[in-house]
């Protein structure tokens, strides 16, 4: 009952603090009162103190005892542990900012990509099991990467294909535009149609009502539409009354049966989902390319054996005679898959994965420089641990010590790095596909974080812990300032972190180098037309009323010129597909001849100072009553026409007997769809004056003065024609330019600036072990310099020492980002993966950046007066 | 904390409850005067061992403390015997009177043969 009693008492004292204070008063007047007596009893004022003294008895070895009977002693012993390492830490306040700050960045930075990475590539948000999503790959022979628009009779397999795929569907992109009137407000809605499993394919579950029947999905019954969350609250105010109710799209009436809950939204930038409700016998167009179609694997179904099947479809295709319209076999013609996540984040995957590996770099560095001043502070402690050992100290007390400091400093710079996370996903997201990023930190990354921090715990708390454990206190007390065993040994371990992280930074700066010698050129790369003062905007209205509305822009002050196309180059919108040459057979073990198709009427040209280089643009008279005409761009005159003229020559996009085009003029080839990734694929241009055509459509405009200006006029010459046409994506050709490299821009910023504090911290790191090397050899420095070695040859001594361990970096460094190169070689843009000049440039600027690190401290050594370090020893 | 400091706290824990119970109230450094009287120069020379005991007695309830004021105006810490510690007194001076009464029948052993 009483060692109960007691037990109870201690532990709730281990939660007291004023316990310390109260016992130094208690024993205080303790003593005071017995030198009062001593006093009153004839002593002298100093004899009565020294005799209380020796009555006490041991004052800290009363309170020791004292503390022992106090606590827990485990508990009390590490919590003590605790205590200590966190009054070390304090009373060293540079040193810990330092270290937690560091440590802060490291780990945010960390945890705010992996939690990109993870979002975008693993862990996709509102979609189940991301991993067996996959989408299909339609490729024509050399195509490259191919695209993953595939056709309706390639869905039909798949979705045929149940030993494979548990669910198919498939998105449509045609059409998606709705506008949605209420009230004066004009909304455009992309309202993609999609097929009945759509939302099974992601496991997507509305939050209310329902989502499409297999009978909604069929041509006349599909006047249906499932909000998306966002839609829902926005056009709604999130009315849980409205499914059931109608709403008005484009003029035709749908029935809302469903909200979809808020994080599912695929495609991207959804506003609502209608049924495709594609006609039957489109299903039979294998080569009719319009549909982004995704399926869910089954669970015991395999991403490579999906691929297989698809390749056994694809062979099946290619030798069964599935007869393109023109009657010719698409010999090269096949179909694949790739996981879903994947076709989202397209180039981006490689920069994500580019940014997790250099905010890797960039952490490891971190970590080594920490260990770095760990180790240096084991070696400015030596002596009070020695002290310490020889006083009976524990080697585990010692060593738990040690490891109680990078505890303390890890949880620190745990706890900061997860707010410099928090503040710094919303900045990375940017670099997530665009609107799919409702950025956030959630448990995956909460793991990855603790497990960051404790990485590198165990990686700078050992090395210095390591060190307290082969101590030898007795070099240490003997032989302070010089060298001993253990001395030389963390000097080494230090180098060796310094040459490590000097090859880090290297690669780290080179591979920076590489993207922004990249991104350099990239801006430098004509996409072929002159964005300059040239303004957008896309709204939909009947190509009829096309000649009123430019008629009214081109009277606008300062327009040189205007026309319309579709889709506007950069804008990521692609048509295109097979065509045939009149009066040439194709054999059937070539693909068809396909290029992309762009429509325009004229001004267009003029309007994007694209050049011509043979025959004419399109004029007025090309109208629809007159031939049907086409112009190419020099891309495809000089694939399919290398040494003919192409002029006069006719194609056709339908089977024999449709109508054919005459080649009119040809133009300047258009990057598309940006300068990065121009596929180099030929384009052929309609004319849209003789094309019948409501859907969207962008009108371009060229002018003299500030293209922003023309907002008004584009919208005041549309409302002209049509009041009711909301009038969309007012953007000038710059932006559709600049957007283009945002990404590669972001990340070669971020490359940039990963790579700068990586070099700052490797020349911390370097400047830490030859200032520690000063310090450690200032008796040296003395003796030298007082036999009359020169200032110079000193210098040379700690600047040649810093140099040698850079230079050391920098030989693995090189090695490193030649292999890196190779890696990113695809992402790079004329520059070679082993570029000389960067390696050269960086490798210098690392080099100077050690010269200084260590040219500082050395300095230090200079000033030294001989006599005062020899008489200090 | 080993067996022996064991015994001494044992002993000393006895001698300081019998001097709060006889004496009411009293600072360390009294309690330390008064068994130093009585006891001869068993404390003289470690007074500071004083307190570890005090703590214990205290974690156990047999003691209370406060702080108040001493005769000469000086900030003390006195303690004073709880009825917990009134019923300890009791059972281990039972204790150590049967204790005692063996030891001492032990010694006569030793003496008479």
């Amino acid at each position: 009952m009483k060692a109960l009693r007691r037990s109870l008492r201690r532990f709730l004292d281990l939660f007291r603090n004023s316990g310390e204070d109260e016992l130094a008063a208690e024993l205080e007047s303790h003593i005071e009162m017995q030198v009062e007596d001593n006093v009153r009893g004839g002593m002298s004022p100093e004899e009565a103190r020294r005799q209380a003294a020796i009555k006490f008895g041991g004052l800290d070895a009363a309170k020791e005892m004292y503390r022992d009977q106090r606590g827990v002693v485990f508990l009390e012993t590490a919590i003590g542990d605790f205590r200590q390492a966190a009054r070390t830490l304090l009373r060293n306040p540079g040193f810990s900012v330092v270290a937690v700050l560091t440590l802060a960045g490291g780990i945010g930075v960390n945890t705010a990509v992996f939690s990109l990475v993870d979002q975008v590539l693993i862990h996709p948000p509102g979609i189940d099991d991301a991993d067996r999503v996959v989408a299909a790959v339609t490729r024509y022979g050399n195509q490259g990467r191919g695209t993953t628009i595939s056709s309706p009779r390639t869905f039909r397999d798949i979705h045929e294909g149940r030993e494979i795929f548990e669910h198919a569907a498939f998105s449509d992109g045609s059409g998606s535009g709705a506008n949605y009137i209420a009230g004066d407000t004009v909304d455009r809605l992309y309202a993609p149609g999609v097929s009945a499993e759509w939302f099974d394919v992601f496991g997507a579950r509305p939050m209310l009502g329902r989502v499409f029947t297999e009978e909604e999905d069929k041509p006349g019954a599909n006047r249906v539409v499932v909000l998306s969350h966002a839609t829902w609250m926005r056009l709604f105010g999130g009315d849980r009354a409205v499914i059931g109710r109608t709403m008005s799209l484009t003029g035709e009436p749908y029935q809302i049966i469903g909200v979809m809950n808020p994080e599912f939204r695929v495609p991207r930038n959804v506003d609502l989902w209608r049924p495709a409700a594609l006609p039957a016998p489109l299903f039979d167009q294998r080569f009719n390319e319009r549909l982004f179609i995704a399926a869910r694997l089954r669970p015991e179904v395999s991403l490579a054996q999906a691929r297989s099947w698809l390749n056994v479809l694809s062979n099946r295709v290619r030798n069964g005679g599935d007869q393109i319209e023109s009657g010719v076999q698409a010999r090269a013609w096949s179909v694949s898959a790739l996981p879903f996540t994947d076709s989202e984040a397209g180039t981006n995957k490689t920069f994500l994965l580019l940014l997790l590996g250099a905010v890797g770099f960039v952490l490891l560095i971190v970590c080594a420089n920490i260990a770095g001043l760990m180790i240096a502070r084991t070696s400015a402690r030596a002596r009070e641990l020695a002290v310490r050992a020889a006083l009976g100290a524990s080697r585990v007390r010692l060593w738990r010590g040690a490891l109680s400091e990078s505890v303390l400093l890890a949880l620190a710079g745990g706890l900061a790095g997860l707010a410099v996370a928090t503040a710094a996903v919303p900045l990375l997201s940017l670099l997530a596909p665009a609107g799919a990023s409702t950025a956030r930190l959630d448990l995956n990354v909460l793991g990855f974080c603790v497990a960051a921090t404790l990485a590198s715990v165990l990686f700078f708390g050992l090395a210095p812990a390591w060190q307290v454990s082969r101590f030898y206190p007795k070099g240490a007390l003997q032989g302070e300032g010089r060298t001993n065993t253990a001395e030389s040994t963390r000097q080494r371990l230090r180098s060796l972190l310094v040459v490590g992280e000097t090859a880090l930074a290297l690669t780290l700066l080179i591979t920076a180098g590489l993207f922004v010698r990249s991104l350099v050129s990239l801006q430098a790369v004509n996409p072929g037309f002159n964005p300059e003062g040239v303004m957008t905007a896309t709204f939909s209205v009947p190509s009829s009323n096309y000649p009123r509305i430019l008629e009214r822009v081109r009277a606008a002050p300062g327009v040189t010129a205007a026309g319309f196309v579709w889709p506007i180059p950069f804008s990521y919108n692609n048509q295109g597909g097979v065509f045939a040459i009149e009066g040439r057979t194709v054999s059937p073990t070539d693909p068809l001849p396909n290029a992309d198709r762009r429509r325009i009427t004229p001004g267009y040209m003029e309007a994007m100072s694209i050049p011509l280089k043979r025959g004419r643009y399109f004029t007025e008279n090309d109208h629809a009553n007159a031939e049907p005409v086409t112009m190419i761009d020099e891309n495809l005159a000089v694939r399919y026409w290398p040494n003919e003229n192409p002029l006069g020559q006719r194609i056709r996009l339908g089977p024999p007997g449709t109508p054919t085009f005459t080649i009119v003029g040809v133009v300047g080839h258009v990057a598309h769809p940006d300068v990065v990734n121009d596929t180099g694929t030929g384009v052929y241009y309609l004319s849209l004056l003789q094309d019948q055509r409501t859907g969207s459509a962008g009108i371009i405009v060229k002018t003299s003065r500030d293209p922003l200006a023309l907002v008004g006029v584009i919208r005041e010459a549309v409302r002209s024609v049509d009041p009711s046409q909301p009038v969309f994506s007012l953007n000038t050709m710059e932006d559709y330019v600049a957007a283009s490299l945002a990404n590669r821009r972001f990340v070669t910023r971020l490359l940039g600036f990963f790579a700068a504090s990586a070099l700052f911290l490797a020349a911390l790191g370097l400047y830490g072990v030859i200032s520690y090397g000063v310090t450690q050899r200032r008796r040296e420095i003395g003796i030298r310099v007082a036999l009359g070695a020169g200032r110079s040859s000193v210098m040379k001594l700690f600047v040649g020492q810093g140099f040698r361990l850079a230079a050391i970096g920098v030989g693995i460094g090189i090695v490193a980002s030649a292999y890196i190169g190779r890696l990113i070689e695809s992402h790079l843009y004329q520059v070679a993966s082993f570029d000389p000049a960067t390696v050269a440039g960086m490798a210098a600027m690392l080099l100077l950046g050690a010269l200084l690190a260590s040219y500082l401290p050395a300095r230090r050594a200079l000033r030294v007066e001989p006599v005062v370090t020899l008489r200090h020893e | 904390m080993s067996k022996k400091s064991d015994v001494w706290q044992g002993t000393l824990a006895l001698m300081v409850l019998k001097t709060l119970n006889a004496l009411g109230p009293m600072h360390g450094y009294g309690i330390a005067r008064r068994i130093e009287q009585t006891s001869g120069d068993l404390l003289s020379i470690n007074q500071g061992t004083l307190y570890p005991v005090l703590l214990k007695l205290e974690q156990e309830g047999s003691i209370a403390s406060e702080w108040g004021v001493s005769d000469n105006n000086r900030k003390a810490r006195y303690y004073r015997i709880t009825k917990a510690g009134k019923k300890d007194l009791a059972v281990e001076e039972r204790e150590w009177q049967r204790t005692k009464d063996i030891i001492r029948r032990f010694s006569a052993l030793g003496e008479s043969s």
